[in-house]
C-alpha cells in the first residue's frame, strides 16, 4: 500500500508541474505547436480595436462566421452576409422570434454555444471559423476563447446606446467587406431617428411625459437608460436612479419609489411571447398598489418592445416611432405603424411585411387601445 | 517517575480546585476517590496537562509539565478518558496505533516498530486476537481494555485512568484492576486513577487520597488513613468498617 | 486489509488514470484513437503529425482544449476529495463537505463583484480565491476565543456563509440580467475557460495542498479523536488544526476560484472511499484523492458531451454519485462508520 500511495502522489504532482512548465513555454497562443496561422500579419489583414480594446487582426476576407453575440448575429444579416454564419446560439435560434422571420436557414445551423458563457469549444473549432463574434461583457471568456481555438474574438456590444449600434454595424460592416451596405443602413437609420428627433426637438420639457419602463418581467425593474423613450421626447423617471459609473444597466426599485415617481406613462417589456409575460398591461392597470398613479388613472399603461438580447436595430427604429407617436401624437399626423414597420424591416431585411408578422407573434395589434 | 503538583489552583464560575502540595509515588498505584462533584476528573486532567494552564504546577520527574511540549509530555505521560465515543469506526489495532502518536512525526505514517508497540500493547491486555474487529464490535469491557492499551502503547512512566471501572459487570472490573495493578507492579508504572467503587480502591492502590469540595482532605495508605471517621467527613453519612478475611470493606 | 479491499485500492488508484487516457478521445470533434496518440508525441516527434488532414487543429484540440480540461478536472476532483476527508476527520463529523468554513459562499460572492462590475476587466479567479479565504479567516478570527472547540468553528462557518449569501443576493440585484446569466453558469461550475495560464497559479495551489493532506494522512486519524484525546496523546492541537484548515482552504479555493462551484465531491467520494477499504485515513485520504480526480473527469466527460453545447459539470457530479452511494449503501453489511 506504501508503494501505490507513493505512485499516487508522485502522479499527482507531476501532473501539477506539467501545467506550469507548459504554461511557461507558451505564448499568447496556448498551442506552443501551431504555426500562427491567424494572428501573424503576413497576408493581407484587417486591424481592429473591440470594445474591450483589443486590437484584433483579421484576415481580410472573412468567410465563416460564428456569433455567439445576438446582437451582432442580427447584424450580419441585416448587411446581407447570413450566409457567412455557421452556427448559430441557442438563445437567437429558440427564444428570439425576430431571427425565424429575418433569417429562415438560421434553423439549419447547427447550435455550439448555449448563451457564450457555454460554447462547445470542440464543435467552434471544427467549423473552422474565420473569426468570432462575442460580448464584451467577461473578458476571461473573450481571451481564453482566442486562445483556445486560434480564431480571432471581436467582443462588441450597443450596451444599449443608439450613437454605439450604429458604431458597430460600421464595424462589423468593414469586417465583413460590406461597408456599402453598412453606411446605407447607419444613413438610414440616422434620417428616421433624426426625423423623430426634429419632430420632438421643439416640445417643452414639461410637455415632455414621464415614463416609467417595467422590463425583465418584474414590475419594478426598470433599465437606467433607454435611448428611445429620450430620443422619442419622453423622460425615463429612472435615469438618475444609480450612478452610471457602476455600469449598471438596470435597478430594481420600490414600489412606494414608482408610486412617487408618479410617471405619465408606463411602459411594460412587451418583447416576450403572450403566454411568457410574467407582467402584463393588465395586471398593471389592476394592480391596487398603483392606483394613485398617473399613468393608471389615465389608462397610459402600454407594452413597448424593449431590450431582447440588446437590441435589433430595425426594431428599435420601429419602436422610436412608436413611442414617438405615443407620446405626442399630434406629432405625426397620419402615422401607420405597420406601415412604418414594415418600409424599416423591408430596408434592413429585404423581406415583406416583416414586421406585420412579428406583431402577429407578439400580438401587438393589442397594443394600442387605450 | 513521579509526579508532584505544587500550588496548583483551577478555578471555574465559583468552583475552585486548590491543591497546594502533593507528591504520587512512583511504580505504585495511587486513587482518587471522593463524592460526586468532588472534581476529580477535574484534578486528573489538570494533573495530565490535559486542561488548558490551570495556576500553579505540575512536576512530573522534577520538569515542570506546562514547559514540556505535547509530544515529550505524552511520551512521559499517557491519559485514559472515561469513555470514547467517535465519528468513525477505527479498527482496534489503528485504534491502539494512535497511541505512537508522540513518536510519529507529523508528515509520517507509523513505522513497523510503532505497528509492533501497539500490537505488544494490545497483547498486553489480552485482546490481541481482535486486532481486526472494529471498535463498536467490542464490548464495553473490552474497550475499556482498548484504551488502556491505546495508553500503554505510548510506553510512557505514568499512566492516568479516569474513572476505567464504571458501568463494568464484577467480573470484568475485577480483571481490569488486576491490570492496572500489574502495570504499577510489574511494568513499574506510576499509576493514577479515580474510582467511584471504595472497596476496589482500598484493596488495590498503595495510596489513597480523598478529595471533596476540591480540597484534599487525605492522602496515604489504606491502612495508615482509613477511618471511619474520615469516611463520614468526607462522605457526609455514617460508614462502617468491615474486616473480613483480612481485608476491609466499607459499609453504608 | 483483506483480499477484496486490496483489489479495490489498486482499481481505485487505476481508475483516474485511465479515465484520463479514454477522456482524451472524448469530444465533439472526433479524432481516431491512434492519431490522438501521435499528436501527444509530436511535439518531441514532429514527422508524426505531417499525416493528418488537420495537423493543426489537431495539436490545438489536443493541447489546447482537451489536456488542459482534463488535468484541471483531475486536479480539482483530487483537491475537493481530500479537502472534504480531512475536514471531515477534522471535525469529527461524516457530514461535512470542503465548503463548510464558508470558502464556496465566499468566492461566490468574490465572482459575483468581479462579475457584475469588473467583467470587462478581469477574470472572476481573483476576486473569488481573495474572499474564498477572507471567508475562512473570518471564521478563524471570530471562533480564535474558544481555544477553537469545533462546534465553534462549524457554527461559525456556517454563520458566515449565510452571511456572504446574503452578500451575493444584494449583488443579484445590481446585475443586469446578462451578468446574471454569467454569473449563474460560474456557480454551477464550468471548466471551459481556464487556460494554461490559469492553470499555472491554481495547480500549484492545489498540488501542495493535496501533497501536504497526503503526507498528514496519519495525523488526520488522531485528530479525529475528540480534543482531550487528541491532546492526550500528545498533540499539539493549535498548530496541527490550522495546518489541516489553511491547507484545505487554499486547496478549495483555488480549485474554487477557477472550476466554479462543484458540489458533493467532497461529500460523496471519501464516503464511498470509507465504504470501500475502511476508515483509516491512510488509505481514505489518498484514496479519495485517486477517486475524486476519475469522478470529475468522468462528469466532466458527460457534460460536455451529452449535448452539442455544455452542461454545467455541477450537476453531473451529483447525478452520477448519489445513485452510486445508495447502492452502496445497500449492499454495504460492514459498519464503516
Amino acid at each position: 500500500m506504501h508503494g501505490l500511495q507513493k505512485i499516487t502522489i508522485v502522479l499527482v504532482l507531476a501532473s501539477a508541474t506539467t501545467g506550469s512548465v507548459s504554461s511557461a513555454s507558451t505564448g499568447s497562443t496556448g498551442s506552443p505547436w501551431a504555426s500562427g496561422r491567424d494572428l501573424t500579419p503576413a497576408q493581407a489583414r484587417l486591424t481592429v480595436r473591440d470594445d474591450l480594446g483589443r486590437t484584433v487582426s483579421l484576415p481580410a476576407r472573412i468567410g465563416r462566421i460564428v456569433s455567439i453575440q445576438p446582437e451582432i448575429t442580427r447584424m450580419i444579416v441585416s448587411l446581407g452576409a447570413g450566409d457567412r454564419l455557421i452556427d448559430i446560439d441557442y438563445a437567437i435560434r429558440s427564444e428570439d422570434h425576430l431571427f425565424g422571420l429575418i433569417f429562415p436557414p438560421g434553423a439549419r445551423l447547427p447550435v455550439v454555444s448555449m448563451s457564450e458563457n457555454n460554447v462547445n469549444l470542440e464543435e467552434v473549432f471544427r467549423l473552422k471559423p474565420d473569426v468570432i463574434f462575442a460580448s464584451p461583457f467577461e473578458r476571461q471568456i473573450v481571451e481564453s476563447l482566442e486562445r483556445k481555438t486560434s480564431v480571432p474574438v471581436l467582443a462588441l456590444a450597443s450596451m444599449g446606446r443608439f450613437a454605439r449600434q450604429a458604431e458597430i454595424l460600421t464595424i462589423v460592416g468593414r469586417v465583413l467587406g460590406r461597408e456599402a451596405r453598412a453606411a446605407e443602413l447607419t444613413t438610414y437609420f440616422d434620417a428616421e431617428i433624426g426625423r423623430v428627433r426634429e419632430a420632438v426637438r421643439d416640445v417643452p420639457a414639461d410637455a415632455r411625459p414621464r415614463v416609467f419602463l417595467s422590463f425583465w418581467g418584474v414590475l419594478t425593474k426598470t433599465p437606467i437608460a433607454y435611448d428611445p423613450v429620450a430620443t422619442a421626447g419622453g423622460i425615463n423617471v429612472a435615469e438618475k436612479a444609480m450612478p452610471d459609473v457602476l455600469g449598471a444597466v438596470n435597478t430594481l426599485v420600490s414600489i412606494e419609489r414608482l408610486i412617487r415617481w408618479n410617471p405619465d406613462i408606463i411602459l411594460v417589456h412587451g418583447n416576450y411571447l403572450p403566454r411568457d409575460r410574467k407582467v402584463t398591461v393588465e395586471a398593471v392597470r389592476t394592480d391596487p398598489r398603483l392606483a394613485s398613479v398617473k399613468a393608471v388613472k389615465s389608462g397610459k399603461v402600454r407594452y413597448t418592445f424593449g431590450f431582447w438580447n440588446w437590441w435589433d436595430m430595425a426594431e428599435v427604429t420601429v419602436e422610436t416611432l412608436y413611442l414617438a407617436n405615443l407620446f405626442h401624437p399630434g406629432k405625426f399626423p397620419g402615422f401607420d405603424l405597420d406601415r412604418e414597420g414594415n418600409a424599416i424591416f423591408k430596408k434592413f431585411y429585404g423581406i415583406d411585411d416583416g414586421f406585420s408578422a412579428l406583431c402577429r407573434i407578439l400580438r401587438c395589434g393589442e397594443w394600442s387601445h387605450d | 517517575m513521579s509526579i508532584r503538583v505544587q500550588d496548583l489552583v483551577y478555578r471555574y464560575q465559583d468552583f475552585e480546585l486548590r491543591v497546594p502540595a502533593l507528591e504520587f509515588p512512583s511504580a505504585a498505584l495511587t486513587t482518587i476517590v471522593g463524592p460526586n462533584g468532588a472534581w476529580k476528573t477535574t484534578f486528573l486532567k489538570c494533573l495530565s496537562g490535559i486542561l488548558p494552564s490551570p495556576r500553579g504546577s505540575v512536576f512530573v520527574d522534577g520538569q515542570d509539565l506546562a514547559t514540556l511540549p505535547e509530544a515529550a509530555r505524552a511520551r512521559r505521560l499517557a491519559y485514559v478518558p472515561q469513555e470514547h465515543s467517535s465519528a468513525f469506526n477505527y479498527a482496534i489495532i489503528d485504534f491502539v496505533l494512535m497511541g505512537r502518536t508522540a513518536y510519529v512525526p507529523l508528515f509520517s505514517t507509523p513505522s513497523d516498530d510503532d505497528t509492533a508497540a501497539a500490537l505488544e500493547a494490545l497483547d498486553y491486555v489480552g485482546l490481541a486476537r481482535y486486532a481486526g474487529r472494529a471498535y463498536s464490535q467490542l464490548s464495553s469491557g473490552e474497550r475499556r481494555l482498548v484504551l488502556i492499551a491505546r495508553a500503554l502503547a505510548q510506553n510512557s512512566d505514568i499512566l492516568v485512568l479516569d474513572e476505567p471501572t464504571t458501568f463494568l459487570d464484577p467480573k470484568h472490573e475485577t480483571g481490569l484492576m488486576e491490570l492496572v495493578r500489574k502495570l504499577a507492579v510489574e511494568k513499574k508504572k506510576t499509576v493514577l486513577m479515580t474510582l467511584h467503587n471504595l472497596d476496589m480502591a482500598v484493596k488495590y492502590s498503595d495510596v489513597l487520597v480523598f478529595l471533596k469540595e476540591g480540597r484534599v482532605v487525605s492522602a496515604g495508605r489504606p491502612d495508615e488513613t482509613l477511618s471511619e471517621e474520615l469516611l463520614e467527613r468526607v462522605y457526609d453519612i455514617p460508614m462502617c468498617i468491615l474486616e473480613h478475611a483480612g481485608r476491609k470493606f466499607i459499609v453504608k | 486489509m483483506t483480499r477484496k479491499q486490496r483489489v479495490l485500492c489498486g482499481l481505485i488508484v487505476v481508475f483516474p488514470f485511465a479515465a484520463f487516457v479514454v477522456s482524451l478521445f472524448i469530444g465533439s470533434w472526433h479524432i481516431p484513437a491512434k492519431d490522438i496518440v501521435k499528436t501527444l508525441l509530436s511535439p518531441v516527434f514532429p514527422s508524426l503529425a505531417s499525416g493528418f488532414p488537420d495537423p493543426e487543429g489537431y495539436i490545438n484540440i489536443v493541447f489546447s482544449v482537451r489536456l488542459p480540461r482534463l488535468i484541471l478536472a483531475m486536479t480539482v476532483g483530487a483537491s475537493l476529495s481530500v479537502s472534504g476527508a480531512a475536514l471531515q476527520a477534522l471535525f469529527k463529523n461524516p457530514l461535512v463537505n470542503e465548503f463548510i468554513l464558508g470558502i464556496s459562499s465566499g468566492a461566490a460572492f468574490g465572482a459575483s463583484l468581479s462579475l457584475v462590475f469588473l467583467g470587462a476587466a478581469f477574470p472572476p479567479q481573483v476576486a473569488a480565491f481573495a474572499f474564498a479565504v477572507v471567508a475562512v479567516l473570518l471564521v478563524l478570527s471570530i471562533s480564535r476565543k474558544s481555544d477553537s472547540p469545533i462546534i465553534s468553528l462549524l457554527l461559525t462557518g456556517v454563520i458566515t456563509s449565510a452571511f456572504f449569501s446574503a452578500l451575493l443576493s444584494l449583488v443579484e440585484y445590481f446585475a443586469s440580467p446578462y451578468a446574471l446569466q454569467a454569473l449563474f453558469n460560474w456557480l454551477m461550475g464550468n471548466m471551459t475557460w481556464p487556460g494554461w495560464n490559469e492553470l499555472a497559479l491554481a495547480l500549484p495551489l492545489m498540488g501542495i495542498g493535496i501533497a501536504v493532506l497526503i503526507s498528514m494522512r496519519w495525523r488526520l486519524n488522531v485528530l479525529s479523536m475528540s480534543d482531550e484525546e487528541a491532546r492526550a496523546l500528545g498533540v499539539n492541537l493549535r498548530r496541527d488544526k490550522l495546518l489541516v484548515i489553511v491547507m484545505a482552504t487554499l486547496m478549495t479555493a483555488a480549485a474554487t476560484s477557477v472550476a466554479g462551484i462543484i458540489g458533493w465531491v467532497g461529500l460523496l467520494v471519501p464516503h464511498l472511499v470509507r465504504m470501500m477499504v475502511g476508515v483509516d485515513n491512510r488509505r481514505v485520504i489518498p484514496l479519495s484523492a485517486a477517486l475524486g480526480a476519475g469522478y470529475l473527469v468522468l462528469a466532466d466527460d458527460l457534460a460536455r458531451s451529452l449535448a452539442s453545447f455544455e452542461l454545467p459539470v455541477g450537476i453531473f457530479t451529483s447525478l452520477i454519485g448519489i445513485p452510486f452511494f445508495i447502492v452502496l449503501l445497500r449492499k454495504s453489511k460492514k459498519v464503516w462508520l
